[in-house]
């Protein structure tokens, strides 16, 4: 496992923002916390292991790792004398310490370290506090195994794996999302195929992301289940009863079909309905207004759409792609050249790095 | 070894008003000690890894949604997006009370904290004040042709000459464009200038502010002194285009490449952009006289007599700590500053307080921010504004005495066409249809039409094509508009939190409204060749669903300086009357708010103020 070098500065600039304070009203629970939870008095928990870009000595290094920064903050007054990290990103049980952050002359009561870890994947880890295992205090994200165990989890840039749906809740967010964005246009489906099938066998491997089947728009969906498993975490509520009352109403109005797989009329219908905020069969005792998860997840799929795809959406910037194609002057140069501005592999900029 | 505590002078705040004194007095090897709040992000060069803490990231720069959850406030359960360097509205929030006297937080991010301050993530806008915008009182002395916008004639009551004169402060011009990094044109300015070549040669315009510039050749014509034409030119902007010697910064072998529209709202990762940490700061960073404590929170200055004494601030653990400064300049933006005044008042009612007290009851008063607003509309021929600064194109032609006197307004203001505004995908959802901050992303969520191919003629309407003229210009000094600690609402550290009372004159929207009506007709003139081009909309931002608090980002006034102590907070030299060794020169200064973006003009004051400092150590 490797360990990157790490000042102090660094991981107090990544923290005291967020973690510092003398405050403890619940300020920071949108809904996503037990009121008890003592997260809800910390600004972005979700923050926390902090997932960064990597400088490799190699361009393939920096592409393919993060840096990510276990941070424990304790007491000063009652700092433990060693801190740990064991995860599924080193040999399992492999104690990795974390080192005491000072400033100036003194201890902060934050350990840290910052390892090299591969991107796109999920992983489950724990602290070792005094000889103890425990969960992260800080971050939220948190999964249960079969025999009832807990770990703390995170996931690096480029994820692409469920982690807050299920299969029956993606298909139809899908729909849903398709409904929405420009990708279902026949424009906006040739331009996919066309851009997929210019690519040869190895241009496909090397793509940037391509864990996307042809017949998904742009990895939108994936982006949104990642953003409610860490940034939005507090609207994974809203997407778990308003799928469920959608799949309902599909199976009341189409008895036998499979939800996702109903007529694009019925997701016409359907659209249209929750625009009005009337829903027939919306049980607004659940959910009160679904006007409202339709906005917010207007919001989510145009973020999805056009946003780095280090995020899980816009998958191999599809989403810009499509915006530079569409736009050229007479001469056929493109009116959204992205790629200028953005670091390689993904974009052309010799400078910046990401 | 026990930290340093004993500094020659210590700059609370690292933004525009901060950041030249400790750049300045540095130089002169005095010790200076920083205390920034935020924390001390890095471009590419700086950083041993080669990686910036700011990113070409729309997502990060704008981040997650958040919901306020201040019991309090009217707008609570309100979304809010603030990133990793605006503040946290939940721990630090500023209130603001609406128009039905009901409480409510300010939305918008108010400034950025982080080494910097604002300059950081601002648009660069870098503009002088005129001669004008320094004399608005004699200028406005006797008028009687405004007495329909101004009934009990308050302007000729309130307006404040600054006490220094133009040729004064410009010295200071030269010096703050030279050394921070500005690249612009001179000519057609009608502002003073000095000294030749202050600016960096600018990089060629974006291709859609022809459009700009034709509509304001046509309405500048005939509008100079004796009727001639009143031209336009390249808007100065806080970004390197070559070379900076001042600050040892190089550029790229591309110099368009500079032009990303990563530029407004975002930190410069490769350090083009011109915030005060890397024009001022950064090359000097290593110098053994300078130490920059940065997650620091200043909570308190206390005094014995008309000495500040001791300057404590609580470190990044949460510690409590302190310094002492032979001077100590506070400089944390407006509003915190004079919080930070009025909460160390409060902490020692019969010492700090007392003194505060014995002068007047000004500190906090005439606070001010810009009359702002302008028009917009979707323009013929699409262009990529990816490639883009800020603002290509300005005209000063709405500043002129002769335009003032023909239009009845009390002050000018610069015109200027925004460049990047809209130019990335998430900007054009987030702002559709929106009239300020607080109602982000409303306009697009709601408008539910934009699905399939309606999303699609959306985008091919608004994408590249978006264009809007805007005007900033003075606010007329109200005594009624002023900060306040909160009562109630309490900031992470369980302090008050800044209470902003502030209000519209009559005269401010009949401005806005004239101003706003004259970026409508450069647009009109210059979409067509016929000068009647349709425009999208214009107004003030009084006009927007939460127009009291606006524009948010432009804090200024609150700590006025005069020459006549009963009438400032200031004297001359930015020091507090009734304290020997306190200084305030973050925007709080300005008795009137200037036609103008404040930036560059609180930059050259501060330099202005170090060299009193240094004469003084
Ligand atoms: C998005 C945006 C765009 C803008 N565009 C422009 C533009 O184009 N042109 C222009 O002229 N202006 C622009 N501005 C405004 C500009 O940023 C401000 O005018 C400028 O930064 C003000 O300088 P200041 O020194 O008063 O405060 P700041 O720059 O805000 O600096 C204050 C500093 O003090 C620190 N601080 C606060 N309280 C404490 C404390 N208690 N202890 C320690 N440190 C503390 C803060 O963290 C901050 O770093 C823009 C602002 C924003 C937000």
């Amino acid at each position: 496992m490797k360990i990157i070098p790490n000042n102090d500065q660094y991981i107090l600039n990544h923290c005291t923002r967020f973690l510092t304070r003398r405050n403890t009203d619940a300020r920071h629970n949108f809904g996503q916390y037990d009121p008890s939870d003592p997260r809800a008095r910390i600004c972005e928990a979700w923050r926390f292991p902090i997932i960064d870009s990597y400088a490799g000595a190699a361009d393939e290094d920096s592409h393919a790792f993060n840096k990510v920064t276990f941070v424990y903050p304790a007491d000063v007054a009652e700092a433990p004398d060693q801190v740990g990290v064991t995860g599924t990103f080193a040999n399992l049980y492999e104690l990795i310490p974390l080192a005491p952050v000072r400033f100036l002359d003194a201890p902060t009561g934050y350990f840290a370290v910052s390892l090299r870890i591969p991107k796109g994947r999920a992983y489950r880890y724990k602290f070792i506090v005094g000889g103890k295992a425990v969960l992260d205090p800080v971050n939220p994200q948190q999964v249960r195994e079969a025999n009832g165990h807990a770990w703390s989890r995170f996931f690096t840039h480029l994820y692409t794996q469920p982690l807050s749906f299920e299969s029956w809740e993606l298909s139809i967010l899908e729909r849903l999302v398709d409904h929405i964005m420009p990708f279902r246009t026949k424009e906006g489906q040739d331009f996919l195929q066309f851009f997929y099938r210019q690519l040869d066998q190895q241009q496909k491997e090397q793509q940037y992301v391509l864990s996307y089947r042809l017949d998904q728009s742009i990895g939108i969906v994936n982006f949104i289940d990642n953003l409610v498993a860490r940034e939005e975490r507090h609207h994974l509520i809203d997407y778990k009863i308003c799928l469920s009352m959608i799949a309902g109403i599909i199976r009341k109005r189409r008895p036998g079909i499979e939800p996702a797989r109903a007529s694009k009329e019925i997701f016409i219908d359907l659209y249209g309905e929750m625009a009005s905020g009337n829903v027939m069969d919306w049980d607004t005792s659940k959910y009160n207004d679904p006007a409202y998860f339709l906005q917010m997840l207007r919001r989510h799929a145009f973020t999805g759409a056009f946003s780095h795809p280090k995020y899980g959406g816009n998958a191999s910037a599809l989403g810009w792609r499509y915006l530079a194609d569409r736009f050229r002057d007479a001469k056929g140069a493109t009116l959204f050249d992205w790629g200028r501005a953005i670091e390689q592999p993904l974009g052309t900029n010799p400078d910046y790095h990401g | 070894m026990a930290a340093k505590l004993d500094f020659d002078v210590i700059v609370i705040g690292s933004g525009a008003g901060g950041a030249p004194i400790a750049h300045e007095l540095a130089r002169q090897q005095k010790s200076v000690l920083v205390l920034e709040k935020g924390p001390l992000f890095l471009s590419q060069s700086q950083a041993t890894d080669g990686l910036s803490d700011f990113k070409r990231d729309e997502l990060y720069a704008y981040g997650a949604e958040k919901r306020l959850t201040h019991p309090q406030v009217e707008n609570r359960q309100a979304a809010f997006f603030s990133s990793h360097v605006e503040p946290d509205i939940n721990d630090e929030p500023h209130i603001y009370r609406d128009a039905n006297g009901k409480d409510r937080a300010t939305i918008e991010g108010y400034t950025a904290q982080v080494i910097g301050g604002g300059t950081q993530i601002y648009g660069g806008v870098s503009l002088r004040f005129t001669e004008r915008d320094l004399m608005l009182r004699t200028f406005n002395a006797g008028r009687t042709d405004m007495a329909g916008t101004d009934p009990a004639g308050d302007i000729e009551r309130e307006a404040r000459d600054w006490p220094l004169p133009y040729v004064e402060l410009e010295k200071y011009y030269c010096k703050a464009e030279k050394l921070v990094g500005i690249n612009g044109e001179q000519g057609n300015q009608l502002k003073p200038f000095t000294q030749k070549d202050t600016y960096q040669r600018p990089l060629a315009p974006n291709s859609i502010s022809r459009y700009a510039y034709d509509g304001m050749l046509y309405t500048g014509k005939g509008k100079g002194p004796g009727g001639s034409d009143v031209l336009p030119y390249r808007t100065p902007l806080a970004v390197i285009t070559e070379d900076h010697a001042p600050s040892g910064r190089t550029i790229i072998s591309v110099p368009d490449d500079i032009k990303t529209s990563y530029v407004n709202r975002f930190g410069d990762p490769l350090g083009f952009k011109s915030s005060t940490w890397n024009a001022l700061l950064a090359p000097i960073r290593n110098a053994p006289n300078l130490s920059i404590h940065t997650n620091c929170t200043v909570i308190q200055l206390a005094s014995d007599g008309t000495r500040v004494t001791e300057v404590r601030y609580i470190d990044p653990s949460g510690q409590e700590r302190l310094a002492r400064g032979k001077i100590v300049v506070v400089a944390c933006s407006a509003i915190e500053s004079i919080r930070l005044l009025k909460l160390s008042a409060g902490l020692d009612s019969t010492g700090f307080g007392r003194i505060l007290d014995q002068q007047n009851d000004l500190l906090g008063k005439y606070f001010l921010t810009h009359a702002f607003g302008g028009a917009s509309s979707v323009m013929p021929e699409r262009s990529d504004k990816t490639r883009s600064l800020d603002a290509d194109w300005a005209t000063d032609y709405c500043a002129t005495d002769d335009f003032l006197k023909a239009m009845r307004l009390w002050a000018g203001a610069v015109v200027y066409n925004n460049t990047s505004d809209q130019a990335l995908p998430l900007a054009l959802g987030r702002t559709h249809s929106a009239t300020d901050l607080d109602t982000l992303w409303h306009g697009f969520a709601n408008d539910f039409g934009l699905i399939g191919q309606g999303m699609v003629d959306f985008i091919d309407n608004d994408m590249g094509r978006g264009l809007s003229v805007s005007f900033m210009a003075n606010q007329v000094p109200q005594k009624d508009n002023r900060i306040e600690l909160h009562p109630t609402v309490k900031d992470k550290w369980n302090r008050p939190v800044a209470y902003i009372i502030k209000n519209w004159h009559s005269h401010d929207k009949y401005l806005m409204d004239t101003l706003a009506l004259e970026c409508a007709n450069i647009l009109r003139a210059g979409g067509n060749a016929t000068h009647d081009y349709p425009i999208r909309g214009f107004g003030g931002v009084y006009n927007g669903e939460n127009g009291i608090a606006r524009i948010a980002n432009h804090i200024l006034g609150g700590a006025r300086f005069g020459s006549d102590p009963r009438d400032s907070v200031l004297d001359p030299d930015c020091r507090v009357w009734g304290f020997d060794n306190l200084y305030v020169t973050d925007g709080a200064f300005m008795p009137t708010s200037g036609g103008a973006n404040p930036t560059l003009t609180i930059e050259a004051n501060a330099f202005r103020v170090a060299d009193k400092i240094g004469g003084r150590l």
